[in-house]
């Protein structure tokens, strides 16, 4: 009897004295910022945008530093900029157009976000893919045997990445690479010669004050003799921009460049880059009350 | 004692028919009004509990759920001020200065005394509201307060003090329904 009573007590009195329990709305709630940008330095995350966002990349690299002051460490010549309009469908899916000024590429191409991880770890990694195709349109009228076809000018690029934040101050990305070249001839502003190219992305980002970063990038083709990719950067959130600096050894800009353009010996042959990230919300009405 | 049980039961009872009213969907928003940027977030998970009975007053709200109208904004604000990994939720609990005697369809001002608690800091805060009997019964609470960033360590970096305001102006709007046991 007495156990009753106090069964009763325990369980008609308590919860009508506390207070509300606490529960998170969504226990499976994503990992904010794996990345700081839908770019890291020159390769794409797994960071997804919101439906009917818009992410505009600004992206940019100068010639090598190793000119010295004569050329301004790399700053006076060979330019090479990338205009990037990527556009959300979902909170999956985007798509993106991009030009780049080398050989004067359009490309475009899709990212689609698979899976996400999320802070109660019952999702370990964040996975996404991304795919798309170019065509160089670079005048070639001067070539004795003529101007390149519109297929022999295209290109195709696809990747998987796999990114995880380790701990709030560290994530790291892995991203298996390929491109292919219909026609990669000589005229074109590649170092390789073969068609297919395959290669492995290696991202990091440790975070050093709430709103900036140091971040490492690290490319070995897996299938050419070319030279890999280096790259080291800080990035910085300033108020709804994203400001990328960094020194890398490539030029290329788009997907497709960056495994076949090749790259300069790492420590002289690095270039100044930099890219830009805005990311605005279109079709947003104005919230009242 | 039979009997005493029989009391208790009857009082439990009683407590099935207890002056507490409960919400799940509350509105609660933020409005940050720095010179170069205006903006709102708002939620409509507010968890809110009146027991007009104990003099309860409670309420709290998952920070996650809160949206600003920019995907970004909202992650930024998740991982750079507001820490909701670490501190998810927002949370007030506090005791009603007089208990209102509401007819159907009177509203009357109310004032709370309680904590506040965000970002791991809790501070004493006396919160003014209306609170109004519903024609069905229920109760309709709106209330308005300001919360200074600073107060409880939501860094403000000079960098962005034109775009992030450290007033907040917030503003909840709640139906509560009698609770069920």
């Amino acid at each position: 009897m007495k156990k009753l009573l106090l069964i009763i007590l325990v369980t008609c009195s308590l919860p009508a004295f506390g207070q509300l329990e606490r529960k998170l709305a969504n226990e499976n709630q994503p990992v904010d910022l794996i990345f700081h940008a839908p770019r890291h330095i020159n390769l794409l995350t797994v960071e997804p945008l919101d439906p009917k966002s818009m992410h505009f990349a600004i992206m940019h690299t100068f010639g090598s530093v190793n000119g010295g002051i004569q050329n301004l460490f790399g700053l006076d010549n060979g330019a090479n900029i990338q205009f990037s309009f990527e556009f959300a469908l979902s909170n999956k899916l985007s798509l993106a157009a991009s030009r780049s000024s080398r050989d004067k590429i359009y490309n475009l191409f899709g990212r689609y976000h698979l899976l996400q991880q999320t802070q109660n770890e019952s999702m370990p990694f964040s996975l996404s893919l991304a795919g798309g195709a170019g065509v160089n349109t670079s005048a070639y009228d001067f070539l004795p045997e003529g101007s390149p076809s519109f297929s022999e000018r295209s290109s195709f690029f696809g990747q998987i990445m796999i990114g995880r934040r380790f701990s709030p101050k560290f994530s790291a990305q892995l991203s298996p690479m390929m491109a292919y070249f219909v026609d990669p001839r000589a005229v074109y502003q590649i170092q390789g010669d073969q068609n297919l190219y395959l290669a492995l992305g290696l991202s990091g980002k440790l975070k050093v004050t709430d709103r900036s970063s140091l971040t490492l990038q690290y490319i070995p083709n897996l299938n050419s003799d070319l030279r890999s990719n280096y790259g080291i950067g800080w990035d910085v959130e300033a108020g709804g921009h994203v400001f990328q600096m960094y020194f890398v050894t490539s030029q290329g800009l788009n997907e497709q460049y960056l495994l076949a353009g090749g790259n300069g010996v790492p420590g002289e042959e690095f270039r100044l880059g930099f890219n830009v990230n805005r990311i605005f919300a279109l079709g947003q009405k104005k919230q009242k009350w | 004692m039979k009997y005493l049980l029989i009391i208790f039961l009857v009082l439990s009872f009683n407590s099935v028919f207890a002056q507490a009213y409960q919400t799940k969907t509350g509105k609660a928003i933020f409005l940050s009004k720095a010179p170069l940027n205006e903006f709102t977030g708002v939620s409509e998970q507010l968890q809110g509990l009146i027991d007009l009975e104990k003099n309860m007053v409670d309420f709290y709200l998952d920070l996650n759920t809160l949206k600003t109208g920019i995907g970004l904004r909202d992650r930024h604000m998740r991982d750079n001020y507001l820490e909701t990994e670490k501190y998810p939720f927002a949370e007030f609990t506090g005791k009603l200065t007089s208990i209102p005697e509401l007819k159907s369809g009177q509203t009357q001002a109310v004032a709370v005394n309680g904590r506040f608690k965000i970002h791991g800091v809790e501070r004493d805060m006396e919160i003014t509201g209306q609170l109004q009997r519903m024609t069905n019964g229920d109760l309709s609470l709106k209330a308005n307060f300001d919360i200074l960033l600073g107060d409880y360590e939501i860094p403000l970096p000079k960098l962005v003090f034109y775009e992030l305001a450290e007033k907040q102006e917030v503003s909840i709007e709640a139906f509560l329904k009698p609770k069920k046991q």
